[in-house]
């Protein structure tokens, strides 16, 4: 191995290279675009509030090219037919012999959406489309295991955090202690979370088949299996997630004014009521936007799945984005990468739709604008 | 103040004899740990017996801390695990033993992890991505969130909301177009082009936390500076910016963390692997289990580490900001 495990003098000038002038160069170019913009603005245009647009005209750039644009530009490569063996066509610095009379076109469009959903053959609609290889991937089978994915996992999160925030809100010793151990998993990198409990799930040397069979357990081979393999994933995104509602859900109780208990066990409610009419009303304000965020970011859940399944076996473990993602990129992929654009606007709209529909309705997220 | 009940010591649930519920429990606590420790002889010095008798033992004295040690041990274990198998010599790197400390420990999986991966390489290419996208990301977020705390401006509401927006987008929906335009920018496999693929993310994330920071700043500090004749430029370039100082280590903390373990997106633009990052790397040693598990533990344990002392250090900012500063905490 070349240099001190493989970092040479030469790739780090190279690197340093690369990056000192991009870095120095945002910097420097943040700083002037505010003073010009600010005495353009402030100075000879007179402008309400000058400063304020001033301040947001480099994150408004930075937004709008690499974020708006990307975006659109994932809505135009839905337009477009763009795969493996297409990718000199669209690609400007290696346009070779193109065989396609267009780049963009609604034609594609049309074929990338109906794709995701159904499977034409002589232009009759014989059933739903295959999103990657086997017949088990078809968008209603991958839509259902995402919902019972995120329902299952936020429910056990939402349960697990609230006892264990009830348990920590009580008199008792060691309460540092627990706290500081139970948010481990939380504060793991996730690599090493999915990678380590890919390695525990193992069916000869993983420690849960060890711990089973120490118990008298028949062990189970995990990750060959479809159905242990979700539960599998499930098992450990609920690790993961049970330390975010811990922590949120016991700062909302301990900013409970004690005199609230006080008060309703001098008019005799037992321990059932207090929680019912006491702490969870008082608890809304925190639940409603941490269940928000929780859903979202369990539906979004991708290197997890990727990382200790594939969404194997049989594609049997795949969720909508990493469908998503083995469809785009995966090994098993053709890279259709028009068809993938497609697919990924489609699981947008349905989890935006949720999303609006589920915060209007429970006042979600109010506050952070409202404040 | 309580919010469950204590077990209940009402005339019903008490048992005769003079002994009340707390004694029973103790000696059914002790009851239990003794018969662990003969189950434990009677198999051989088997100790797991012992503590399974006084884990049952700890939940009928203390239910709470019985609960509470349960639920520590199965958060701390999977991470005693790595390190257990980080220690363990090559040859009982298989070995189905559940102790932590394995027999006969050595560094050796560390020593190996050096000499026959390329782990400071993964490091430096990891660091360098990071620091750079972190940089950038404050550089261009601090003064945006600044205006967004501070102002009521034409536009602002459905900026937010857009900015929350970009939190529910599907990680496929912004690699596919970036992936696109990274390649065709011919930047793939290159630090560079990851750094690109990062900020899109980084800097809506950032403003966020700015913004909630700058809240808790009391707005009093500017109007008095302006009071004693600076303009408004100016009290925010004397007076803010320094004050806001944490804010910024914190938003450049919290994109490291984000950026530091990322997979996803390194391994679609990193595709050839000439250039890896340590996340890339270690899943490559994943791959041939047998060999290997003791250095991807090895490097999981280095890669860790920091990052667990940083959270402790600073947790309670990184809680709040991790959920977006849309829980008041």
């Amino acid at each position: 191995m070349e240099g001190l495990s493989g970092l040479t003098g030469d790739l780090v000038l190279n690197t340093l290279r690369q990056i000192i002038p991009l870095i120095i160069g945002v910097i420097v170019g943040v700083v002037a675009l505010e003073f010009a913009l600010y005495n353009l603005l402030a100075k000879v245009l007179k402008v309400r509030n000058a400063l304020a647009y001033t301040l947001l005209a480099p994150a408004a750039i930075a937004i709008l090219a690499f974020m708006i644009y990307p975006l659109f530009f994932n809505v135009l490569l839905a337009f477009s037919d763009l795969k493996r063996d297409t990718f000199s066509c669209y690609s400007p610095i290696a346009r070779g012999n193109c065989k396609l009379d267009h780049l963009y076109g609604l034609d594609y469009a049309i074929n990338n959406f109906s794709d995701v959903f159904f499977r034409v053959r002589n232009g009759e609609i014989v059933g739903w489309g295959r999103l990657l290889r086997t017949e088990e991937s078809t968008f209603p089978v991958l839509l259902g295991r995402t919902i019972i994915w995120t329902v299952v996992n936020v429910i056990f999160h939402f349960s697990g955090g609230l006892a264990l925030a009830l348990i920590m809100n009580q008199r008792i010793r060691f309460k540092g202690i627990y706290r500081a151990l139970i948010v481990i998993p939380w504060a793991l990198p996730g690599v090493i979370t999915a990678l380590t409990w890919k390695q525990e799930f193992h069916a000869e040397y993983g420690f849960v088949n060890t711990l089973l069979e120490s118990i008298g357990l028949q062990p189970v081979s995990w990750l060959r299996d479809p159905v242990a393999a979700f539960v599998a994933v499930t098992f450990v995104n609920i690790w993961l997630g049970i330390p975010f509602y811990m922590v949120m859900l016991l700062g909302g109780l301990q900013s409970i004014s004690a005199e609230y208990y006080e008060a309703a066990q001098m008019d005799g409610a037992g321990a059932w009521d207090r929680f019912r009419f006491i702490t969870m009303p008082l608890l809304k304000p925190i639940l409603i936007p941490a269940v928000t965020l929780d859903v979202i970011w369990t539906f979004n859940k991708l290197d997890l799945i990727v990382i200790m399944t594939g969404g194997g076996p049989e594609e049997k473990t795949n969720i909508l984005v990493s469908a998503l993602y083995n469809a785009a990129f995966g090994t098993a992929a053709t890279q259709e990468l028009g068809f993938a654009a497609a697919f990924s606007i489609v699981i947008f709209v349905i989890l935006f739709i949720f999303a609006i529909a589920w915060i209007t309705t429970s006042g979600g997220l109010k506050e952070i604008y409202d404040r | 103040m309580s919010t469950l009940t204590q077990t209940p010591t009402t005339a019903v649930s008490r048992p005769p004899a003079g002994l009340n519920w707390t004694q029973i429990r103790q000696i059914i606590a002790i009851g239990l740990v003794v018969l662990g420790l003969i189950l434990a002889l009677l198999n051989g010095m088997n100790w797991s017996y012992l503590a399974l008798g006084a884990l049952a033992g700890l939940f009928v004295w203390k239910p709470f801390h019985g609960i509470l040690l349960s639920y520590s041990v199965i958060s701390v274990y999977p991470v005693l695990r790595i390190i257990s198998i980080s220690l363990r010599p090559s040859t009982g790197l298989l070995s189905r033993s559940l102790e932590i400390i394995p027999p006969g420990a050595t560094f050796q999986s560390y020593v190996n992890l050096f000499n026959e991966e390329p782990f400071l390489q993964w490091i430096w290419n990891s660091l360098s991505i990071t620091v750079t996208v972190s940089v950038i990301g404050v550089a261009v977020a601090a003064t945006g969130a600044y205006a967004f705390s501070r102002w009521r401006f034409l536009g602002r509401r459905p900026a937010l909301i857009f900015l929350l927006t970009t939190q529910m987008i599907p990680a496929g929906m912004l690699v596919i177009p970036i992936f696109v335009i990274v390649a065709q920018l011919g930047l793939t496999n290159q630090v560079i082009g990851l750094i690109l693929a990062y900020i899109s993310t980084a800097v809506p994330f950032s403003i966020w936390i700015l913004k909630g920071y700058y809240d808790t700043i009391p707005p009093d500090l500017e109007e008095a500076a302006m009071v004693d004749g600076c303009n408004r430029m100016e009290a925010f370039w004397r007076i803010i910016l320094p004050l806001s100082t944490p804010a910024l280590s914190i938003v450049f903390l919290f994109n490291f963390l984000a950026s530091w373990s990322e997979f996803i997106v390194a391994k679609v633009i990193l595709q050839a692997q000439t250039v890896s990052t340590w996340p890339l790397g270690l899943n490559e040693l994943i791959g041939t289990f047998q060999t290997d598990w003791g250095k991807y533990a090895a490097g999981s344990v280095l890669v860790t580490v920091p990052v667990l002392l940083l959270f402790m250090w600073q947790s309670k900012y990184l809680i709040s900001g991790l959920t977006l500063g849309s829980v008041k905490s």
